[in-house]
């Protein structure tokens, strides 16, 4: 797999410094390849260098972040963008989402969790990949597929590397190594995203209880998946629905 | 006559005792009042005393009687120019626009006084009692017409942008003062201009400068800097706290940016007023985030959690944990240098059906004697507390009052004392719905 060309922009350089001096992007197989301080930079570097990934504060000079998107959008389809903001604001953050940006980050970066939203990208490059497969045979014959369906349709259950060996007659160390190949994650990593996901769609979409979201997302324990859910997005789950439901009513 | 004056003198008195009593802002307009109330007294005083000179030609020498006639006019100059001066502050202050006539009136002053006190006295006597006519006496008229006309004239320009209470107390001195000067002007034995200045200054006392109004003013103006004070732009203190926890990082000293990350969570987190109702865990994050830093500064301090897991989703009132916890440490555990524990703890509560109680406990000094109850009877009569600015009550009050009024009257806080020492702060909630 080859490696992630990332592109930083904020305006402050001893953030774009922290971020690249203090994330191991080399063990998330990135690479930082330039660096933006204003909009009008970025939407130049983004241009000249093709970055799949841009981290960009939205509040910058000349033109804010979310105008770097829409702008970008068009001539770079396939650019990543994760934003990081000082404003906690749901608002920014539905705006940001409408431009469907990949991940949404708030000031100060944990730079030790930023993995996880890197993470979050490669899988869904992946599945982008996946569906952009035009030949449903070719689709069939590779196993990573066949694996992360797989993974998909038994959500709720046990789900396991063991499991996996078991069903598909591998070894669990191959199936492993096949993530680390194909997605660029670990299993485990990329079990917690979709089970998040799934758990974000239910939240939203549904009116179960948090106890009910939890389990058809796998989790057996609900104090467990409020913890993992509170490390992945920030806030619990039932604070997760209450900010789209407030948000949607206010417009 | 003279018993008039006397009367008049001492209800003025009183207001001025009143007044001055009070606690104001120093503005112009009130400056304003504070110099018209001593001239006003003064005048009467001299009012008073050529109501007997002027009936007493013979006795009294004419140097005397015309010494006092003087004043006598000279202040009651002085107060129209007061009066005048009042109603432009006053016009100023409503519509922002400078006091363009300000030179005329003072102008005027200067001559006023000048002619005062250089032009000839007349007195004409009278049966119904002697008073003074002439040039002087006209003079006196004109300046009180020339002022009357200017406070008016601004009263009228501006009539729309005036507040109406204001316009209302302008509007009945500007009254009483043509209504008086007419009628002394049909009968000048009425000797009734003492009354209408004291009704003039009453009108304005009683309308715009009662200690009513002006304690308002000041905690108008105290709360004013309050709100200043606390508009420190959030983004800006992310980001410059965010910048020195990267550089520490960068510099490699963890533990600095660990701190510096639990203070920008602090202040994020407690920057949330928009919401009134978070969910516990939200709270205990904040409250977490407070006493880590808190236990890192006193490093002899511990904090313990007893938190009921199935409660963590459960609604509780915005900020309502740190304030209490703030206040053990301060008055409880600061007595006994920072050595002791605070234990959280929040549960279904065993006493009340359908509620949970949080409860804040510390190992700190305790109450003094009699401060227990002192704080109860406050809690309890939450309602009739004015609402102080200073002071280490205001926190659990205003805690108080919020329970109150996001969860309805039967919940809400109040203080035990611990048998091995310390107290314990017990909120009592509602259990929310998603608190299952």
């Amino acid at each position: 797999m080859k490696k992630l060309r990332v592109l930083l922009v904020d305006d402050e350089i001893m953030i774009r410094e922290g971020f690249k001096r203090l994330f191991d992007w080399e063990a998330h197989d990135c690479e930082v390849v330039g660096e933006a301080a204003d909009g009008m930079e970025a939407l130049t570097r983004i241009d000249t260098l093709c970055p799949d990934l841009v981290i960009m504060d939205i509040n910058i000079p000349i033109l804010s972040g979310l105008k770097v998107i829409q702008l970008s959008r068009i001539r770079h389809p396939d650019t990543a963008f994760v934003i990081v903001s000082g404003y906690d604001d749901f608002s920014y953050c539905r705006e940001a989402l409408r431009l469907q940006i990949t991940d949404y980050i708030l000031k100060p970066v944990n730079y030790e969790e930023f993995g996880t939203c890197i993470d979050n990208l490669k899988i869904s490059r992946f599945e982008r990949r996946i569906a952009a497969a035009d030949e449903p045979e070719a689709r069939e014959e590779r196993a990573i597929t066949g694996l992360t369906r797989y993974v998909q349709a038994h959500l709720a259950e046990e789900v396991s590397l063991s499991v996996l060996a078991e069903e598909f007659h591998l070894n669990a160390q191959y199936i492993s190594q096949l993530f680390k190949n194909e997605i660029g994650v670990g299993f485990l990593a990329y079990l917690t995203n979709i089970r998040m996901e799934h758990a974000k769609k239910l939240l939203l979409s549904t009116s179960l209880s948090i106890a009910e979201v939890a389990e058809r997302s796998g989790y057996g324990d609900y104090r467990v998946f409020t913890k993992a859910f509170k490390k992945s997005e920030g806030v619990t789950p039932s604070q997760y629905r209450r900010d789209f439901l407030d948000s949607s009513a206010e417009g | 006559m003279l018993r008039m004056e006397i009367a008049l003198f001492l209800v003025l008195a009183f207001v001025a005792i009143v007044y001055f009593s009070a606690g104001r802002r120093h503005t112009p307009l009130h400056q304003t009042f504070s110099i018209l109330l001593i001239v006003v007294l003064c005048h009467l005083v001299f009012d008073g005393i050529t109501v007997y000179t002027v009936n007493h030609l013979e006795t009294v020498p004419r140097l005397w009687n015309d010494a006092f006639h003087r004043l006598f006019i000279g202040t009651m100059i002085l107060i129209s120019f007061l009066f005048y001066q009042y109603i432009a502050i006053l016009v100023e202050e409503e519509t922002g626009k400078p006091r363009r006539l300000d030179p005329a009136a003072r102008v005027y002053l200067a001559i006023a006084v000048l002619g005062d006190l250089l032009l000839p006295i007349h007195y004409a006597v009278t049966p119904d009692g002697n008073y003074s006519d002439g040039i002087h006496m006209i003079f006196c008229y004109l300046s009180v017409v020339f002022y009357f006309l200017l406070g008016t004239g601004l009263l009228l320009t501006n009539w729309k942008r005036i507040e109406p209470k204001k316009k209302m107390a302008i509007g009945i001195a500007s009254l009483v003062e043509l209504i008086i000067t007419t009628l002394q002007a049909i009968d000048h034995t009425w000797l009734i201009s003492g009354m209408g200045i004291t009704l003039i200054t009453l009108a304005f006392y009683l309308i715009l400068e009662n200690p009513d109004i002006l304690r308002a003013e000041l905690t108008e103006q105290k709360m004013s800097m309050l709100y200043l004070k606390s508009q420190v732009n959030p983004h800006f203190l992310y980001n410059t706290l965010d910048t020195i926890r990267i550089q520490a990082q960068l510099n490699g000293d963890s533990k600095v940016a660990d701190l510096l990350m639990r203070l920008v969570d602090f202040f994020r987190l407690s920057v949330k007023v928009d919401r009134p109702m978070v969910s516990l865990d939200d709270e205990i994050e904040l409250l977490e985030a407070y006493m880590e830093l808190m236990c890192y500064r006193y490093p002899t301090l511990r904090c313990e959690y007893d938190i009921d897991p199935e409660l963590g989703g459960a609604p509780v009132p915005n900020f309502i944990l740190q304030p209490i916890v703030e206040n053990s440490l301060l008055h409880g555990l600061k007595n006994m240098g920072y050595r002791g524990e605070v234990r959280i703890s929040a549960q279904v509560s065993a006493a009340h059906a359908g509620c949970m109680e949080i409860a804040v406990s510390d190992t700190g000094s305790g109450f003094a004697v009699g401060k227990k109850e002192a704080i109860n009877r406050m809690l309890s009569d939450y309602a009739k507390q004015a609402p102080k600015l200073t002071g280490s009550s205001i926190g659990i009050l205003n805690v108080q009052k919020r329970i109150k009024l996001l969860c309805g009257r039967a919940y809400g806080l109040s203080y035990t004392e611990n048998e091995g020492g310390g107290v314990t702060a017990h909120i009592l909630l509602p259990l929310g719905e998603e608190s299952k």
